[in-house]
Order: structure tokens, then sequence, then C-alpha cells
């Protein structure tokens, strides 16, 4: 998958001319903010199986779920990122990544929209303008067509 | 080492693991006979082999250190066999100096790290050894003879070849093809034959045959003719006659020995690759009959084992699907599908007893290990141990034995260093001059029970007691409340040691503490008994296998949980009015025994279920050891066979949970870690509780 990302995206840098690499980012909701993770590091888009809870787990793990045979620990998005909390629609999804110590981490988020592509002149490092407590899991702020995008670093996120 | 495909790899390593721990056995054997005054020749015969092996197999994969190490200590175990030079316990230290480095080769070899390892002392030792050989030198080692024959020559044999030798007979090869159905009468007849020109010392077989129906045989001869004489004589066309070459002297005397360990390395190897060569046949001979065996990576089993897991899901959904068709009035199919669902049920639980059985190994392949471990300290402290090993065929799960290896070679060197007595104070109390160790293990349910215990002068209890207030662990007047156990407890600890200095052996005290931590990282308890002046005795609990664990699956506020069987004793129903207060918590009496209770859902903080909220509720009993511990429960579904899968790294740091299991339905169940539970709980019932803030 990650041969076949880069060749689209080298195709496409042809095609738009010499503006820098492209990236993909699949973006999401969260408390009606959009927000993008690189697609390379997701494996996997799930319907949120059972989630069951670990009592005594760091408050931003919602607990545990199995996805065919593996156990996978999932974290809310939102209290990792100080968000207000909302009531989960039918419409959120677990996005599936690793960690750098193998684990399988599932990162639950309030919906999924689509993939962007931004080259990298489009991604502003403005990770100073937001709050200090999560500047470490942003990798910077995209626009495409007018939205304002909040870029995060996932393997921050899972090892931290 | 030369590119080879990881299973090859693996096979080599695992192979070459196995030989040496053969070696390391045969070593130990010699030690005891010579330590009673003998040494039995087949056993050094035995070793020699283990090394040409080895030699063969370093050969084969290209690990060159390995080669040239066994290269070495083929000649000095060679020079043994044929008695040029005396079995001592100086030749013993550098021989177990020897299996020391090979497994340090071994490992740097695995990690495919190039390091330097610091074997040149022991090249040096070797090489020393082998020098002093010369003065008894056998004329045997003048000839090029293949290692491989000498290895199986019987003593006769082995004396009949020295005579010969003696007679300034000349030695040949006979390489003969025979027809197997009349090899016995064509034998005798070349030997009888040959009588006229000399002996036929022994003959042995290629293992190299142009059909099916014929052997080829090397048959050692002693002539004092010459070599056309019997190619005139002897000679056939199913005969090749060799003349065996007198090599070179080996360099004589310590004054030859090479300066440097490069040196002697650099001329290891090439003896080495020529050695290969020569052993060639003899090596694919070896292998093949190998192949009844077949070596798996633990984690393939481990694979077939979460299958295993997945299909008890699987059969669970058919009982329900059973159940279902039953309630509709479907009482023809319900009972068909029941048939097949036990029939299932039934192959299921064989399938994963087989697999099972596969991950078992003997405890015998770490005591082995401990067994040098011993031999090694003693030496080092000049304190003479008596290791007394029963239950050595004790099966327990690979895994487990890999991680046993270090707490058990702690608690062996705490017994020598602060249990056995010096030999004087032994003698001056009445006690033999050797200490025993007594390594024993056994099976008990599903437990297994490995004690350690030592014939020495006990557990100063003082003096713990005087160290931890010292550390700042314990108030004076809290030590004064202590009773026996809670003092013998303390040297859990971390930091406690009843020894004023460190030494090179048992450390500063470290040993304990990291030793519980290992033992309950795999699920068991490590209880310790001692008497003063009499002895002391360590007792791990352990688990049979960590792969597949029958549970007792609870409910406990909205949360169901597994229980490990293996550390409950029972399940009783719960009475909110026999609950007394004792010192602030919550006990009952359970058959005259004061049992204290624990509530899961508040130890846990777990949410309440108001569908449990009015039921009768139950108390579960978690044992281990010596401990017990009701735990407070809702409800109680029954048994259940797991697959325990670990929690990820994000929560390492939760307590109280083993791991978590699939319940079916898609949902998973966290296991609970009831050693955890009780070490949690218990702690603070068994020490005053001032003791557990300290502690944390």
């Amino acid at each position: 998958m990650a041969s076949l990302t880069q060749s689209t995206a080298s195709r496409l840098a042809r095609r738009i001319g010499d503006r820098g690499p492209v990236r993909e980012f699949l973006m999401f909701s969260l408390t009606g903010e959009l927000y993008g993770v690189e697609l390379t590091r997701i494996k996997e888009i799930l319907s949120p199986p059972p989630i069951t809870t670990v009592p005594r787990a760091p408050r931003e793990v919602i607990g545990v779920c199995s996805v065919r045979g593996l156990l996978v620990t999932v974290l809310d998005l939102r209290r990792k990122l100080n968000l207000e909390e909302r009531p989960l629609t039918r419409r959120a999804r677990i996005l599936l990544g690793a960690a750098e110590s193998g684990e399988v981490i599932g990162l639950l988020v309030d919906e999924v929209r689509h993939v962007v592509r931004l080259q990298a002149t489009e991604i502003e490092a403005a990770a100073s303008a937001l709050g200090g407590d999560i500047s470490e899991f942003v990798l910077g702020i995209g626009r495409p067509s007018g939205e304002f995008l909040i870029l995060l670093d996932l393997p921050s996120i899972v090892s931290g | 080492m030369a590119e080879l495909s990881d299973k090859a790899r693996e096979e080599f390593f695992s192979e070459a693991q196995e030989i040496i721990e053969t070696l390391s056995r045969n070593l130990l054997s010699l030690d005891a006979s010579v330590k009673g005054g003998s040494s039995d020749p087949s056993l050094i015969n035995e070793a020699f082999r283990a090394v040409h092996t080895l030699k063969g197999l370093a050969g084969l994969f290209g690990a060159v250190r390995l080669g040239a190490l066994s290269h070495r200590l083929e000649d000095v175990l060679d020079d043994l066999r044929l008695g040029r030079i005396e079995l001592n316990q100086h030749v013993l230290d550098v021989l177990f100096g020897a299996v020391e480095a090979y497994n340090r080769i071994l490992q740097a070899e695995k990690a495919n790290s190039d390091e330097e390892l610091d074997v040149e002392q022991l090249f040096v030792d070797l090489e020393r050894i082998g020098a002093g050989a010369e003065v008894l030198a056998s004329p045997v080692a003048d000839y090029e003879l293949d290692p491989g024959l000498l290895a199986v020559l019987t003593e006769y044999e082995e004396h009949r070849l020295r005579a010969n030798i003696d007679l300034q007979m000349q030695l040949y090869r006979l390489r003969v093809q025979f027809d197997l159905a009349t090899i016995d009468k064509a034998l005798e007849e070349i030997k009888e034959r040959a009588k006229r020109h000399g002996e036929i010392i022994t003959y042995l077989p290629t293992g190299e045959a142009t059909s099916a129906d014929t052997i080829e045989l090397d048959l050692l001869m002693a002539s004092r003719d010459d070599l056309s004489t019997l190619v005139g004589s002897l000679g056939a066309d199913n005969v090749i006659i060799e003349e065996i070459p007198r090599r070179a002297r080996r360099s004589a005397g310590p004054g030859t020995l090479p300066p440097h360990g490069p040196q002697v390395l650099g001329r290891a190897d090439s003896a080495l690759q020529h050695d290969i060569e020569r052993g060639g046949l003899e090596q694919a001979a070896s292998l093949r009959s190998l192949t009844q065996t077949v070596r798996v990576d633990i984690r393939k089993l481990d694979h077939l084992m979460n299958i295993v897991g997945e299909l008890a899901i699987v059969r669970s959904a058919f009982g329900r699907v059973a159940e279902k068709l039953r309630g509709e009035g479907q009482r023809k199919l319900a009972a068909e599908l029941q048939r097949l669902h036990r029939n299932f049920d039934r192959r299921l639980g064989e399938m994963q007893d087989g697999i099972l059985e596969v991950r078992m190994v003997p405890l015998g392949q770490v005591f082995d290990r401990l067994a040098r471990v011993v031999r090694q300290i003693s030496r080092e402290v000049g304190k003479e141990i008596r290791l007394v090993i029963t239950g050595a065929e004790t099966e327990i799960d690979k895994l487990i034995v890999e991680e046993l290896s270090d707490p058990l070679m702690h608690m062996i060197r705490n017994a020598i260093d602060h249990g056995i007595e010096s030999g004087q104070r032994r003698v001056e109390v009445g006690k033999p001059l050797a200490g025993t160790i007594a390594l024993n293990a056994f099976q008990k349910g599903n437990h297994v029970m490995i004690e350690v215990e030592d014939d020495g002068r006990g557990i100063d209890l003082s003096g713990l007691t005087e160290k931890a207030i010292t550390l700042g662990k314990l108030t004076r007047s809290e030590a004064q409340e202590m009773s026996r156990d809670d003092v013998l407890a303390l040297i859990f600890l971390p930091g406690l040691s009843t020894r004023e200095q460190a030494d090179d052996v048992s450390g500063r005290g470290v040993g304990m503490d990291i030793v519980k931590t290992n033992i309950s990282k795999l699920g068991g308890v490590i209880d310790v008994h001692s008497e003063t002046g009499i002895g002391t005795k360590m007792t791990i609990t352990l688990p049979i296998t960590l792969a597949i664990v029958s549970a007792l699956l609870i409910q406990a506020g909205k949360h169901t949980l597994a229980i490990p069987l293996s550390s409950v004793s029972e399940a009783i129903a719960f009475d909110e009015a026999a609950v007394r207060l004792v010192d602030g918590r919550e006990v009952i009496t359970l058959r005259g025994q004061t049992l204290p209770l624990c509530r899961l859902d508040r130890l846990l903080s777990l949410e309440a279920s108001l569908e449990f909220n009015s039921r009768r509720r139950f108390v579960v009993v978690a044992a281990l050891g010596q401990r017990r511990l009701g735990l407070v429960v809702d409800f109680l579904y029954g048994q259940e066979d797991i697959v325990i899968k670990p929690l990820g790294k994000s929560l390492a740091g939760v307590r109280g949970f083993a791991g978590a299991t699939e319940l079916g339905d898609q949902r998973v169940g966290l296991v609970l870690d009831a050693a955890g539970l009780i070490e949690e709980v218990l702690a603070g019932v068994e020490a005053p509780r001032a003791l557990e803030r300290r502690l944390g």
C-alpha cells in the first residue's frame, strides 16, 4: 500500500509540477473540528466493535476490543487532545494504526470524511498557534479548499 | 555467519544449544566421578563426540568462532580419551569454561554480532593442557586417523591400535564394498586373509553405498608389509587400500606456544577446514538419523493455540444454537446438533492437549544449567556443596522454563553464599562438611512446585529486621509487631541482604525482590520457610502452562471477568450477614479459618450493573501458595478454556489484570491477575499498614 501511495503521489507531483512531494491525509471530524492523519499510517477503518473498558487504565484509553483475534487498545482522541466529549453517533469509526512497540492502537473518531492531498508547501508549520498542550501531536495546518485542517502526527499520539 | 535462511539458522542454534547442554551434562557426570576417584572413559568419549558433532555443525553453518573453539576442545578431549593427559579439577575447570564460552559465542552468533569475545585466556588454557600431553604422548596421534573413527573404538580395539603402533606397524585403510546378503562371511574372509600381513583393528560403515543392497566399510588395518604387497594380496574390485600417513608432530612444550590468541585462532581455522572436508560423509550420516524429531518455533505453537481458542468460541456458538433450536421446539435437530457439539468438544480438547504436550519440556533442562552454576560457585567461595536433584523429569511450558533459569540461579547463589556455612563452622556445629542443596520439582494438580532447600544456617531474623530498620523500611515498633512470617517476607524487599559486605557471588542483595517479580510475571508465587541452624526452603508454585488456561468466568458490576482456575480453590455463596470487621478489614469465616474479603467492584471501581444488583452474590476463593483471598463477585458463569492475550504496552502500568480474552459474541473480557490481586490486597493485612504505605 505504501508503494502504491507513493507512486500515486509521484504521478500527481509530476502532473502538478515541481511544487514538492504530495502527501495524502485522511480527514476526519472530532467535536466539530476537522483533523487529518497521514494515510500511510492507517491500516484499517472500522465500525466500533464492542469495547471493554479497562479499570485503572489511563484516562485516554477507552478500553480494548478484538479485531479478528487481535487485541486492540482503543484511545479516545478527544481526551488525548483535551476536547469536549459528546455522545457518539453511528458515524463513529475506529482508525487502526500501529505503535512502534508493535501494539495495535485504535483511535476513536466522530466521523471519517475523505482523503485530501497536500503538497509540502501547503502545510503550515503552525503548531505554536494552537494551544501548547497539544502542539506535540500536531504536524501542521492544512487548508484544502478553504477548510481548516489540523494535521496530527500519529506516531507521537500512539506512543505517548 | 554465512547467509542462511532464518529457519536453518534457528535449527542450527537449537541443535548447537542441545549439544552444548549434552556436553555440560557429561562434564558434570565426569566431575562427580572424578570426585569419587575414578573417571568413566565412556563419558569422555561422549563429550568428545558431542564436540566433534558441534565442530561439523559449525563448519556447515560457517560459524567460525564456534568451530575454532570446538577444534581446540576436540584436541584436548582426544588427549584425555587416549589417556595422554590426566583428568583433574583444573582440566575440568577449563572444560567448564569452554561450555560458558560456547554459550557466549552462541549468543553473539544469534545476535549476529561480531563483538570480540574474551576467549583468549581459554584458548591459552586449552593449549597449555594440550601441551602438557606431549610428555605422555601416545604415538596414536602421529597418524592422521579420522577422529570419527577414533571416537568409536572399543577399549580393546584402542589397546590393539596402540600395541601395533608400538610395534612400528604401518596403518592402512581398506575401503570395501560388501554385499549385504553375504557381508558376515565376506568380512570373516577378508579378516582371515589379512592375518597373513597383520591385523584388522576395527571397521566402521562409511554411510555411503553404491546401491541399496551393498554396504561400504572402512577397515583399519595394521601391517608390517608395504602398500603394494597388501594391494597384491587383498586388492579386488570392491577393495581400495590406502596408507594412513603419519602427521607432523604437534607443537611441543610451552616454549613453542603461540604468544597471542589470534594466531591460535588462525591455525585452528585452517585445520578445521581440513577436518570438515574429511568429516563430510560422517556428518551427512548423523544428520539423517535426526529426522525423527522436528524443531518448531514456539510462536507457531502459539498460533495454533490461538486457532484452538477461536475454535472454542465457535464451539460455544454451536451450543447456543442447539439451545435455541430446543427452545423453538426443534427437538430432533437440537439433539443432533448437541451430539455434534459434544463430539467437536471432545476432539478440540484432544487437539488442545496435543499442542500443550508439544510445548512441555522437562525441568531437567534448566536444572542441568544450575548444576554447573553450583559447581562453579562452590569452587569460587571454597565451600563444598552436594546438589541433590529430584523430579528433573517434571514437565512445564517451554516459555516458563526459559524464564526460570535466572530466578533459580539467584536463589541457589543465595543459598550457597548466605545459607551454607563455611566448612569449619559446619563441622563445629556437628553438620557434615559438605553442605547440601536440594532442588526438588513435582507436579501438584495444575501447578508445578519447585523447592530450593539448603541445610545451612537459616535466615537470620533479627539481622534481617535490623537491616530493614537501618534502611528505613520499617520502624522499631513496627518490627516488634511483626510475625515470624512477616519478617521472613522482608527478604523480598528491594535492597535487603543479610551480609554486611557486597560480594561477587550474590552481589548486593538485589536478588530476591527480582526473583519474586520474575516469578509473579509467570503467574507464580514464592514462599519462604526457614529454621535457624537447620536451613531454608524456598518454594515456587507455577502454572504448568501459559498458553491456554481454564478459567472461571464471573460478573462484577458491568464487567465479565475471567479468573484462571489454577488460582481458584472454591466458590461459595456470599452471605452479607456473615461479614465481620477485623482491624478495619472485611473477613468471613470459612471452615474455621478467617478469609479476608475483597469486593472486586470496589477495588477496581467498577460501574454497578442493575441486572445483578438484587441477585445473590458469590465469593470466589483465590488461593496461591499459603495465601487466600475471597473475591466478592456478582455472578458465576462457569468454567471455560481461554487463550490469554497480553494487554498492549499503553496498558502496561495497569495492575490487577493478566491480559484479556475473547468471550465469543465479539466481546473481550479481562483476565484477573489473581497473584497480583492477592499481593495487592493482602500486603495490607500481613504487614502493618504503615509498612505498606512506605513500600507503596
